[in-house]
């Protein structure tokens, strides 16, 4: 097959030009395997507004939402996470979720031993709280306090006892007198009533 | 919309119930599921206020919101459908003893449980008042008085014995000490008993309950 087509300029060949078919056919194979382990296409921005809430949750529950380094920690895992990606070294292997998971589990058993082997020998510096954060935090469960405080005693009595009082569901089911049953549906019963009055 | 097969475990992982490696897959499960990080994070935010603020929520009622409740109306609006039941059935059969059972033994006499090892039978001592919540701390206490002369020893408890005294009148003045005593919001209850003079019991009240409603 001539894959060359003649020009002018140049003499044509005699018998036509024949490439050498195992050295296409070997190029076509590595063609093939590259596109296969090509990383997959990650849009960077879209994974940090989407993973930074989660990773967020995942260092404050770990460390606390009153240590004041769980930002620093967190902005160190999207920054971890967006070098990686770029270099490459993310395969695809695991869901993008997975492989932040365990970038942010990593980083927080990281920090912890920090936090350790700096304790030992330098006192703690008094934490600074963000006074924007804790007034946002503070008017929101004002409202959701007041809207758990307004509603009937059956689901109130529920919700004390399950979350504040920390009984099981079995607990409580014989606390009142009701089956476990009836308790997941005040429970759950409660929990769209609130979201109804906060989110009219 | 089905329920992801997670979502039982948000309350247990943010209550901290789950522990070792079920808790790592529940946490790596949220990194990858939005419907069970969204719900955990509203979750998150009611328990949070629950345990902050749980003290306040469930224990004192909000001042200007809600006004005060007799401890009546309260037990009845805390009662489920089976309670309801029950108080039926209960009602019921009471009827069936007050008009069915009781006419048949009015030559008995009323008997009183004193204590575990102590019944008195004797004649019916009715108390009058107060007999229900009042609006303030009462000044008397006043009862029927017993067809025959007799001694009435009147006693005052909240929880433990709080003031006794003894007249021949069906009446009697609460002093002013044991008055200052009787704070508003809380829960008291009277019994009166009836001696001969030679000192013998020949009735007792039932005890009577009442509370002081607090103050606005």
């Amino acid at each position: 097959m001539n894959f060359y087509p003649s020009h002018p300029g140049h003499p044509p060949s005699g018998g036509g030009f024949s490439p050498n078919t195992t050295l296409v056919k070997d190029l076509a194979a590595l063609y093939n395997i590259c596109v296969e382990n090509r990383p997959p296409q990650i849009d960077l921005n879209e994974v940090v507004v989407k993973y930074r809430p989660v990773v967020s949750f995942k260092v404050k529950k770990s460390l606390g939402a009153q240590t004041p380094d769980w930002e620093d920690v967190v902005n160190e895992v999207i920054m971890q996470v967006i070098e990686k990606v770029k270099k490459g070294e993310f395969r695809g292997d695991s869901s993008i979720g997975t492989y932040i998971y365990t970038i942010t589990s990593r980083r927080i058993v990281d920090h912890i031993r920090q936090k350790t082997k700096v304790l030992r020998s330098v006192p703690e510096p008094a934490p600074l709280p963000d006074p924007c954060e804790n007034a946002e935090n503070r008017e929101r469960a004002r409202i959701l306090a007041e809207a758990v405080q307004r509603l009937k005693p059956r689901f109130k009595e529920v919700l004390n006892l399950y979350y504040y009082q920390e009984l099981t569901r079995d607990e409580v089911a014989e606390r009142l007198g009701i089956s476990p049953r009836r308790v997941s549906e005040r429970l759950n019963y409660a929990q769209r009533l609130l979201r109804k009055i906060i989110k009219p | 919309m089905k329920n992801c097969e997670y979502a039982d475990q948000i309350d247990e992982y943010l209550l901290n119930k789950l522990k070792g490696e079920p808790r790592e897959k529940f946490e790596e499960h949220y990194f990858n599921c939005p419907s069970c990080f969204r719900k955990m994070e509203e979750r998150d935010a009611l328990i949070s206020t629950i345990k902050s603020r749980g003290a306040w929520i469930f224990k004192e009622p909000a001042s200007g919101q809600r006004e005060w409740v007799p401890a009546w109306k309260r037990a009845l609006s805390s009662f489920t459908p089976r309670q309801w039941a029950t108080v039926g059935v209960a009602a019921a059969a009471l009827l069936v003893v007050v008009f069915g059972v009781l006419p048949q033994l009015r030559d008995s006499s009323p008997q009183f449980v004193l204590s575990e090892t102590e019944v008195a039978r004797g004649q019916a001592l009715t108390l009058m008042s107060p007999i229900i919540d009042v609006r303030s701390v009462p000044t008397f206490f006043e009862w029927k008085p017993l067809s025959q002369e007799a001694e009435y020893k009147i006693s005052l408890y909240n929880g433990g014995l709080l003031w006794s005294a003894v007249t021949k009148d069906s009446r009697i003045v609460i002093p002013e000490e044991t008055r200052q005593l009787m704070q508003p919001g809380q829960r008291f209850a009277w019994q009166v008993k009836a001696f001969s003079s030679s000192g013998t019991l020949i009735a007792v009240s039932s005890k009577v309950q009442f509370q002081v409603e607090p103050a606005e």
